[in-house]
C-alpha cells in the first residue's frame, strides 16, 4: 500500500486516548501525506465501532482491520504503519 | 466478490427529500466528489434509500463494475445495513459499502445544522475521508466460530426475569445475576400497580417462583459481575457471590433464627426505611430465594465475636459462618443488562424538608406503608407519631424535570401517585383530604388517562402548582405549604399530616461501574444507552449486549416486558446459528489491555 489510513477510536473520558493521540500526531510528522489519521467519537459514532466490535477504547485500526485496543507503544505502532505500507497490493 | 485493490469507487449522493437538498448545494458537493483520487461514477438520487433507490445503487455497482460504495445520506445505525446489503446483492463485500450522515449539518431541526456553505465543507471533508477510507481498506478475514447456548441477564426484577424466562424455555442457559439476597426487584415491594391495581407480588410471584425452578435457570442472589470479556458467543464472566453465611441447601426459609435474633435495625432497602429487620433476616415472605442472609456489618458475632444464637435455634444446622465470597466463571454467548432503577433521593431539594422533618416520606416509602405485608401491616400512619394524618399532600416532579437535578420526564410517577391515592381512598383511610400538586399530569399509557379520571372522580385534589417551601410545625410536626393554584389564581394555605414526594426514577446504583465492565455506554441521564432511541432500543454498542428496562430510560412494567422480550429475541436471533462469523482481528484482540475508559 502507499498510504495507510488510521481509525483513532475515543471517547471524552477516556484516560489512555490522548497519548495516543500524542503518537499518531508525531507519527503522522513522520509519515507526513502516506498517513491519514481519523479520530472517532465512539459514544458519536456508535455504528462503526460495533463493527469492529470495539469494547473499549483507544483502539486503532489500520486500512480497516483493528490492531491495538489499549494504548500501544509507539515502536509498535510505527511498525504497524510501515507494515501496511510495505504490504503487496 | 470483489477483494483486490479498489480501483473503482461509486459515491451515491442522497437528497433526502428536501432534509438534504434544502441545506447544501447537491451539485458542488457531486462536483467535489468527481475529483477525489479513485472516484469513477457520482451519482445523485431524491431518496437513495427508496426501493429506487437501492436500485439505482445495485445497477450502478454492476454496470460501472464498483467496487467500493460511499452513499453520503444519513445516519449509518439506520441505514447502513439497508446500503451493505444492496452491494452484496450486486456483488461487492458488505464491508466495501459505507455510509456516511451529511444530513445532521442540512437538516431542520439537528443539532448539529449547519449554514449552507459550511454544511458543504463538511460534507466534502467527510466524502473524501469515507472515500480514502474505502479506498485503502482491506478486506478483514472472517472466522467462524461457535456460539455458546447460554445468557446471562444481570438484573433479576421483572425486566430480567421475563427476558430469562423467554430465553430459558427456547433452551437456553440462562444465569441471572442479582446483587440483593432475592430475585423480584422493585416490582415486589410496590403493593399494587396501575391500572388495574392487581397485587404487584401476587402476579410476579408466577414468575420469580417458575425462575427458581426452571431447569434452565441459575438463580445466583447477592451476587455482582465482577469482570467481562470476550465477544458475541464467547464472553468470560467473573461473577462474585458475597457470603450469605447460610447453607441454602439446608436453610428452609422456617424464620427461628430470624426470631430469636436480638439486633434490630431500620432496613433500607425493602421497607425504604420505615421498618425493622434483624441482623438475619429473610427479606420479605415471597422473597425468592426464601433464604435468610445474615448482616455480617450488624451482626453480635461478627462485630464482638459473641451470641452465635441464630447458629444453635437453627434446626436444620444451616447457618455456617465461615463462608466465604465465591468467585464464579461461566462462559455465555449474548448478555442482557436489566439492572432497573433507584428513587432519587430528596435530601438534595432541601426546601421539601426529607430527612429533617419526620412526615416527608416518598412514594416507594408510602408503598410499603400501603402494603398489607409491609412494616405497618397496611396501616398508614405519620411516622412521628403513628396518628393516622387526615390531610396527605402528594408533590409531583421531585428531581424530575427540574434543570437543577435531572431534566427528564421520570415517566411513571403520575401514574404511581394517582395510585396511591386511590388506595387510601378507598382502602386506607376514606376520610382523608388527599392532594395532589402537580406541574402536568402525563397519563398516556393504555387505560391511563381514564384511571386519571378516575382518580378525579373519587374527591382527589389536584392543584396545578408545587408549593416553593414546606414548614414543619416544631410542637405538632404538621407540615404546611403555600401552593399558588393558576387554575383559579389563588394562593393555597395547605396544612397537611403527611406529605408524599413522588420522586425521579434514577439509574440503579452501580450503572457507571457495570458501563465500564461491559465496554457498553451511558446516556447523558446515566441510564443505558441504547443503539438508536426510536428504531434500535434495546441493542447497545457491543453486539450481542442488550438493555432493556428501567436501565435503559424510566418506564413502566408492561414497557419493560416488552423490551425484555425484545432484547430475548435479539439474543436468540443471533445464538441460534450456533456458528457466527465474526472478523478474524475481533476473535484475536482480546487481550483488553492498556488504560482505556
Amino acid at each position: 500500500m502507499e498510504e495507510v489510513y488510521v481509525e483513532e477510536f475515543m471517547s471524552p473520558g477516556c484516560v489512555g486516548c490522548p497519548a495516543v493521540r500524542e503518537m499518531l500526531e508525531e507519527l503522522s510528522g513522520e509519515f507526513r501525506d502516506k498517513l491519514t489519521v481519523e479520530e472517532v467519537d465512539i459514544t458519536v459514532d456508535t455504528t462503526r465501532a460495533t463493527q469492529y466490535g470495539i469494547m473499549s477504547v483507544p483502539a486503532i485500526a489500520i486500512n480497516g482491520i483493528l490492531k491495538f485496543v489499549g494504548v500501544p507503544r509507539k515502536e509498535e505502532l510505527k511498525k504497524a504503519i510501515l507494515e501496511e505500507l510495505e504490504r503487496g497490493e | 466478490m470483489v477483494t483486490k485493490k479498489a480501483e473503482r469507487i461509486g459515491v451515491f449522493i442522497c437528497h433526502c427529500g428536501m432534509n438534504i437538498a434544502g441545506g447544501l448545494n447537491i451539485e458542488a458537493l457531486v462536483e467535489s466528489s468527481k475529483q477525489m483520487q479513485g472516484v469513477v461514477f457520482v451519482n445523485e438520487n431524491k431518496f437513495c434509500c427508496s426501493e429506487d433507490g437501492q436500485v439505482a445503487v445495485q445497477k450502478a455497482i454492476q454496470d460501472q463494475n464498483l467496487d467500493r460504495v460511499v452513499i453520503a445520506a444519513c445516519d449509518p445505525s439506520l441505514h447502513l445495513m439497508t446500503f451493505q446489503r444492496c452491494g452484496e446483492k450486486a456483488g461487492i463485500e458488505p464491508e466495501f459499502v459505507d455510509l456516511i450522515d451529511i444530513r445532521k449539518w442540512t437538516m431542520h431541526g439537528s443539532p448539529h445544522k449547519a449554514a449552507p456553505e459550511q454544511a458543504l465543507e463538511k460534507s466534502k471533508n467527510l466524502v473524501e475521508l469515507a472515500v480514502k477510507r474505502m479506498r485503502l481498506k482491506r478486506l478483514v478475514p472472517l472466522v467462524e466460530v461457535k456460539t455458546e447456548q447460554s445468557v446471562l441477564v444481570i438484573g433479576g426484577g421483572v425486566a430480567g426475569l421475563e427476558a430469562g424466562l423467554d430465553l430459558a424455555d427456547k433452551g437456553y442457559k440462562v444465569h441471572i445475576v442479582e446483587r440483593l439476597p432475592t430475585v423480584g426487584g422493585k416490582m415486589a415491594l410496590l403493593y399494587k400497580v396501575f391500572p388495574t391495581n392487581d397485587c404487584a407480588p401476587c402476579i410476579l410471584a408466577p414468575k420469580t417462583a417458575y425462575a427458581n425452578i426452571h431447569p434452565n435457570i441459575n438463580l445466583l442472589t447477592n451476587s455482582e459481575v465482577k469482570s467481562v470479556e470476550g465477544y458475541i458467543g464467547n464472553f468470560n464472566i467473573k461473577v462474585i457471590q458475597r457470603p450469605r453465611y447460610i447453607d441454602t441447601e439446608k436453610c428452609t426459609g422456617c424464620g427461628e433464627c430470624v426470631e430469636k435474633c436480638p439486633i434490630k435495625m431500620v432496613d433500607n432497602v425493602y421497607s425504604g426505611g420505615m421498618g425493622q429487620r434483624k441482623a438475619i433476616y429473610i427479606p420479605y415472605d415471597q422473597a425468592i430465594p426464601k433464604k435468610a442472609i445474615i448482616d455480617a456489618q450488624n451482626c453480635l458475632y461478627f462485630r464482638k465475636g459473641v451470641c452465635r444464637i441464630c447458629e444453635k435455634e437453627c434446626p436444620t444446622e444451616a447457618i455456617d459462618f465461615e463462608q466465604q465470597t465465591k468467585t464464579i466463571d461461566m462462559k455465555v454467548g449474548a448478555i442482557i443488562v436489566a439492572t432497573g432503577f433507584d428513587e432519587y433521593n430528596p435530601t438534595e431539594k432541601s426546601e421539601f424538608g426529607f430527612g429533617r422533618y419526620g412526615n416527608v416520606i416518598t412514594q416507594f416509602q408510602l408503598a410499603r406503608l400501603l402494603d398489607i405485608d409491609g412494616p405497618t401491616g397496611g396501616k398508614l400512619l405519620r411516622p412521628t407519631n403513628g396518628r393516622e394524618p387526615k390531610s396527605i399532600v402528594m408533590i409531583q416532579c421531585v428531581g424530575s424535570r427540574d434543570k437543577n437535578a435531572n431534566d427528564y420526564c421520570s415517566n411513571i410517577c403520575c401514574m404511581y401517585a394517582l395510585k396511591h391515592a386511590q388506595i387510601i381512598r378507598e382502602m386506607v383511610l376514606p376520610d382523608a383530604e388527599i392532594y395532589i400538586c402537580y406541574i402536568d399530569m402525563r397519563t398516556t399509557g393504555k387505560g391511563f388517562e381514564e384511571y386519571y379520571r378516575r382518580t378525579r372522580e373519587l374527591g382527589i385534589l389536584f392543584i396545578r402548582g408545587r408549593p416553593s417551601e414546606i414548614i414543619e410545625e416544631s410542637d405538632t410536626g404538621n407540615l404546611l405549604l403555600n401552593v399558588e393554584d393558576p387554575d383559579i389564581g389563588h394562593l393555597l394555605r395547605i396544612k397537611a399530616d403527611l406529605v408524599v414526594l413522588s420522586c425521579a426514577t434514577i439509574p440503579s446504583e452501580g450503572s457507571e461501574q457495570l458501563s465500564r465492565i461491559l465496554g457498553i455506554e451511558l446516556d447523558e441521564n446515566g441510564f443505558f444507552k441504547e443503539m438508536h432511541p426510536k428504531l434500535r432500543p434495546v441493542e447497545t454498542n457491543i453486539r450481542g449486549i442488550y438493555i432493556c428496562g428501567a436501565a435503559q430510560g424510566p418506564k413502566d412494567i408492561p414497557d419493560s416486558i416488552i423490551q425484555a422480550k425484545a432484547a430475548a429475541s435479539f439474543a436468540d436471533a443471533e445464538l441460534r446459528k450456533e456458528k457466527i462469523k465474526l472478523p478474524e482481528f475481533m476473535v484475536k484482540a482480546r487481550q483488553l489491555n492498556g488504560g482505556g475508559s
